[in-house]
């Protein structure tokens, strides 16, 4: 096959990475509350214009055919936004924390998007994380790659004292046991000395094999690089994995066990469905991501307290979720980006956005409740066709 | 026809009690193999909570459920699946924004792996145990419907009322159930729609050997039309037994269903 | 233990117990009628006490400084505005979502109380401090050697207990109340019998909600403070109160929102040295709660059609 014939198929999908690519980066270099507003709208514009004359579901049709491309195109993405800031720190922040908190998501995703299972402390286990890394880095000496697996397992580990109430629960009372957890997780921190209470905790930055995280990378006399790089690339590794263990979830006999769980109980145990087994099976994962995430976000930021992991903060965690479209991994990524940046950069509503998301999720509920980008049928395999 | 064989489903003194009400009062029931049994009577009389006590949806609360010889009185929902009994829900419970083949798949449990590492790391041998499925699932959707089979993987939500009916009977055979429990297929569906859709239902029992069939049914011509024998249940008891002809004529059916008391 | 002080604390319990009650009163009630958990509820009950200080604070700036006309305006206000806001509520948010999942109207609810928390946090003058409350009760005491039995305190029990009892009256001895009770018994039947269901909803949507408003201004009154947040808490044990009781059960919440009280009052005195986790502690209980009777101590009746 030429390489003609090969690419042309594609156009529209590496088109569309290459068009929100710039749009990202115009939408971070540009300073002025103005501009950004101006930005803002037209891409609103573009979204909507490309949806009109059908360019939307071409993309969508050469991403659902080959998914392979897509996901190199996004890396591909990051790393040129990446390399466009390289020395940026506040910018590189951000996408880093786009990164950390998409693979938090993705841990909820498989909670409430798949499998039904309510968790409204998501912000809860994304601490414990935290404090895991914390309490790990200025203790011992384990090795930092080390230190990342422990948040997420200690993480699923607290979350399963949770599991006998939330596999007897249903719908409310589990989500108000998940709500009492996150309120505890919160107060017990701020109570609890040796924690150190409200002031909160340091944390090394991550070392791995003599490599400091917390350096600037720099090569030769010229260059020198943000230390956020080297979050940005093992963030960018950790997502890979998460992403890949989602979708491979979803494209099999698990993601079918968990969305007939999630749909009808009664009808999923009546064809053999172990509910208890697949309930623990997805909070607990669930968790561990979550959890992990937390472990990479609290030596980046090299400083944790109470304050960030309110209820508020676990309810973003829920909105990015619904607003992206419940189920769909990509959904989460768009919803991330209009989530973590645009407030970022939007300094007009920095203070409001708690209150502008909640708003948006109301209004997604009333009148799009499958979300922006709503969840495809499942492919258990991409590309394949029936004979 | 049932001859001596022994019974493939027998209850015997089963009851349920919803608080202080009977809806199954000391029921003794058998269901012989291949055969097509209807369960009749009038609302409330507890068929369909017969169903839900044999599949292990309800406790039982005193009495035995034996099944292809072995005791299975309380097992789990779970339990009972595996052991080899399908059934279809009065009121449909598909999943409606999952794809035919999903729902189908859903049915086919017992027989697919399970196992976290096959599922996500060994995807070739994953690759081949779907295509097989979909083969197999393919097939059982054509016995029904050749145009159906065409549409594997378009919402369910997208079909009518009959086709629904038919991905749910296919949900329950996936699985090459010993044993299927039809709880009212007809319901929701015209005339003709449900004589359609009994024709499907005897193709697939001339396929399928060994195949047996409990029905519930309201409407009299289906029950005539397909059934070997029917049991007809009042308040929770059984009033009556023998072939369609023989149980029509009993007064004590015409009196439940005029409502004589 | 010292007698007075003891006192004390069951004076606070019964407090507590009041509050929580109801709370919970509200949960059970939107329960009841649409088989949903409004958990907008706590913040409603946060913006009725804003209410009653607002409207206090612009009768001080009209000139109108008699306690007592204060109070009344304050408890009107608060609890008419909130009552309206509970009926827009079901009507804009929780009716349009009844063919939906439950987990949406969950979340819908969820996702408003954040915009109210918000919006006071924001747009109240300083709203993200906490605000004090004006005493506008008689402040006489009568001392019983440790314990001060306050006049005020006696008199928010009573209004607390008024209230409770009203709406025992209002569900049991009127119309209204047999339409309610109709329509959680069965919709399908109350309507074929006539009960405008839609009306019979938003009406007690405005009931719950005017009587969490009136629970927010006994609360301040009380603590002699209001804040932005304190819906959320008050929420979680309210709600928690209505599951232990059953949900749907109105007695039943009433009865958990005491119980509830009493077992943190109880924690505090059996663990003084460990009263800066009375928060943890309750929450600890919710949770043991659920995982021992998930659908609380006296059992809402379930029945699933299969």
């Amino acid at each position: 096959m030429s390489a003609r014939a090969w690419l042309v198929p594609l156009l529209p999908g590496i088109v569309a990475a290459a068009g929100v690519t710039v749009y990202v980066i115009l939408l971070l270099v540009v300073e002025s509350q103005v501009g950004i507003a101006a930005l803002l709208v037209a891409g609103v514009i573009a979204v909507l214009v490309a949806a009109r004359f059908g360019a939307a579901a071409r993309v969508g049709a050469v991403f659902a055919e080959r998914d392979d491309i897509l996901n190199l195109l996004v890396i591909l993405a990051v790393l040129t936004v990446t390399g466009f800031f390289y020395e940026d720190h506040f910018v590189l922040l951000m996408v880093a924390t786009v990164i950390i908190y998409v693979i938090a998501c993705l841990g909820l995703n498989l909670q409430f998007g798949y499998s039904g299972v309510l968790n409204f402390a998501g912000a809860a286990f994304f601490g414990i994380g935290c404090y895991t890394a914390a309490v790990l880095t200025k203790n011992t000496g384990v090795p930092h790659l080390v230190v990342l697996v422990a948040g997420g397992v200690m993480a699923a580990l607290i979350g399963s004292f949770l599991l006998l109430p939330v596999l007897r629960t249903h719908s409310h009372y589990s989500a108000v046991v998940t709500i009492a957890f996150g309120l505890l997780f919160k107060i017990f921190l701020e109570v609890n000395d040796t924690l150190g209470g409200p002031q909160g905790l340091r944390v090394d930055g991550m070392n791995v094999l003599g490599w400091e995280f917390n350096d600037n990378i720099e090569i030769g006399e010229n260059f020198e690089a943000s230390f956020y790089v080297n979050y940005i690339v093992v963030g960018l590794i950790v997502l890979g994995f998460a992403f890949a263990f989602v979708r491979r979830v979803e494209r099999s006999w698990i993601g079918l066990n968990l969305d007939a769980m999630r749909l009808d109980e009664t009808a999923a145990a009546s064809f053999g469905l172990n509910i208890t087994r697949w309930k623990i099976t997805a909070f607990t994962l669930g968790n561990f991501l979550t959890g992990l995430a937390g472990a990479l976000f609290a030596m980046m930021l090299g400083f944790i307290a109470p304050t960030n992991f309110t209820f508020g903060d676990s309810l973003i965690l829920v909105s990015i979720v619904l607003l992206g479209g419940i189920g769909n991994p990509w959904g989460l990524v768009v919803a991330t980006v209009m989530l973590i940046i645009v407030p970022e950069k939007l300094q007009a509503i920095q203070e409001y956005r708690f209150l502008l998301f909640a708003a948006m999720v109301i209004l997604i509920l009333l009148f799009r409740p499958e979300g922006l980008l709503p969840r495809p049928l499942r492919t258990y395999i991409p590309g394949w066709k029936p004979k | 026809m049932t001859g001596n064989r022994k019974p493939l489903l027998a209850s015997d003194g089963l009851s349920k009690l919803f608080g202080g009400v009977v809806a199954l009062d000391q029921l003794d029931l058998e269901v012989f193999p291949n055969q097509i049994l209807g369960l009749i009577g009038p609302n409330g009389s507890g068929k369909t909570t017969f169903f839900n006590v044999v599949t292990g949806i309800y406790p039982a609360s005193g009495g035995q459920v034996k099944f292809d010889g072995a005791d299975i009185t309380n097992l789990s929902t779970q339990a009972v699946y595996r052991a080899g009994i399908s059934r279809t829900f009065q009121r449909s419970r598909l999943s409606l924004s999952l794809s035919i083949f999903d729902n189908i798949m859903i049915g086919n449990h017992k027989r697919l792996n399970q196992g976290l590492w096959f599922n996500l790391v060994r995807r070739d041998a994953f690759r081949r145990e779907f295509e097989q499925n979909f083969e197999e699932a393919r097939e059982l959707v054509q016995v029904f419907d050749p145009p159906l089979a065409e549409r594997m993987f378009e919402a369910v939500s997208g079909f009518p009322m009959i086709d629904r009916r038919r991905i749910e009977i296919c949900r329950a055979l996936i699985s090459r159930p010993k044993l299927l429990l039809l709880d009212e297929p007809s319901a929701g569906m015209t005339h003709e729609e449900t004589t359609e859709l009994m024709d499907d239902i005897f193709k697939v029992k001339e396929r399928v050997e060994d195949l047996t069939i409990v029905i519930i049914e309201h409407e009299m011509g289906v029950i005539e039309r397909i059934t070997d024998a029917c049991v007809v249940l009042n308040f929770g008891q059984k009033i009556c037994e023998g072939t369609y002809q023989e149980v029509a004529q009993d007064s004590q059916v015409q009196e439940a269903y005029l409502g004589v008391e | 233990m010292d007698i007075g002080l003891f006192a004390q604390y069951v004076m606070n319990g019964l407090m507590l117990g009041m509050m929580y009650a109801l709370v919970a009163v509200g949960f059970t009630l939107f329960f009841g009628v649409m088989d949903i958990i409004n958990f907008s509820h706590g913040d409603v009950l946060m913006v009725g006490a804003f209410g009653g200080l607002a409207t206090y604070l612009g009768l001080t700036f009209l000139g109108v400084e008699n306690p007592w006309v204060q109070l009344a305006a304050a408890f009107a206000v608060a609890t008419s505005a909130m009552a309206l806001m509970g009926a827009l509520i079901g009507k804009f948010l929780v009716l349009p979502l009844k063919k939906a999942p439950p987990l949406n109207t969950l979340l819908i609810t969820l996702m408003l109380g954040t915009v109210l928390r918000e919006t006071i946090r924001l747009f109240y003058p300083r709203g993200a401090n906490p605000q004090r409350f004006p005493s506008l009760l008689p402040t006489d005491a009568y001392s019983f050697g440790n314990f001060t039995l306050r006049v005020d305190n006696m008199m928010l029990l009573a209004a607390g207990l008024l209230a409770i009892i009203g709406i025992h009256l209002l569900i049991n001895r009127t119309k209204l109340g047999l339409a309610i009770r109709a329509v959680a018994q069965d919709e399908d039947t109350a309507k074929t019998m006539g009960i405008n269901f839609t009306l019979i909803v938003l009406v007690t949507f405005a009931i719950g909600s005017g009587l969490a408003a009136f629970a927010g201004i006994l609360h301040g009154l009380y603590y002699s403070e209001v804040n932005f947040g304190m819906g959320l808490l008050l929420g979680v044990i309210g709600f928690s109160s209505a599951i232990v009781g059953g949900l749907g059960n109105i007695y039943g919440a009433i009865i958990g929102g005491f119980l509830f009280a009493a077992l943190q009052t109880l924690g505090v005195l059996a663990m003084p040295f460990a009263s800066a986790y009375k928060d943890v502690f309750a929450f600890g209980v919710i949770i043991l709660i659920m995982a021992w009777r998930p659908t609380g101590l006296i059992s809402e009746k379930i029945s699933e059609r299969v």
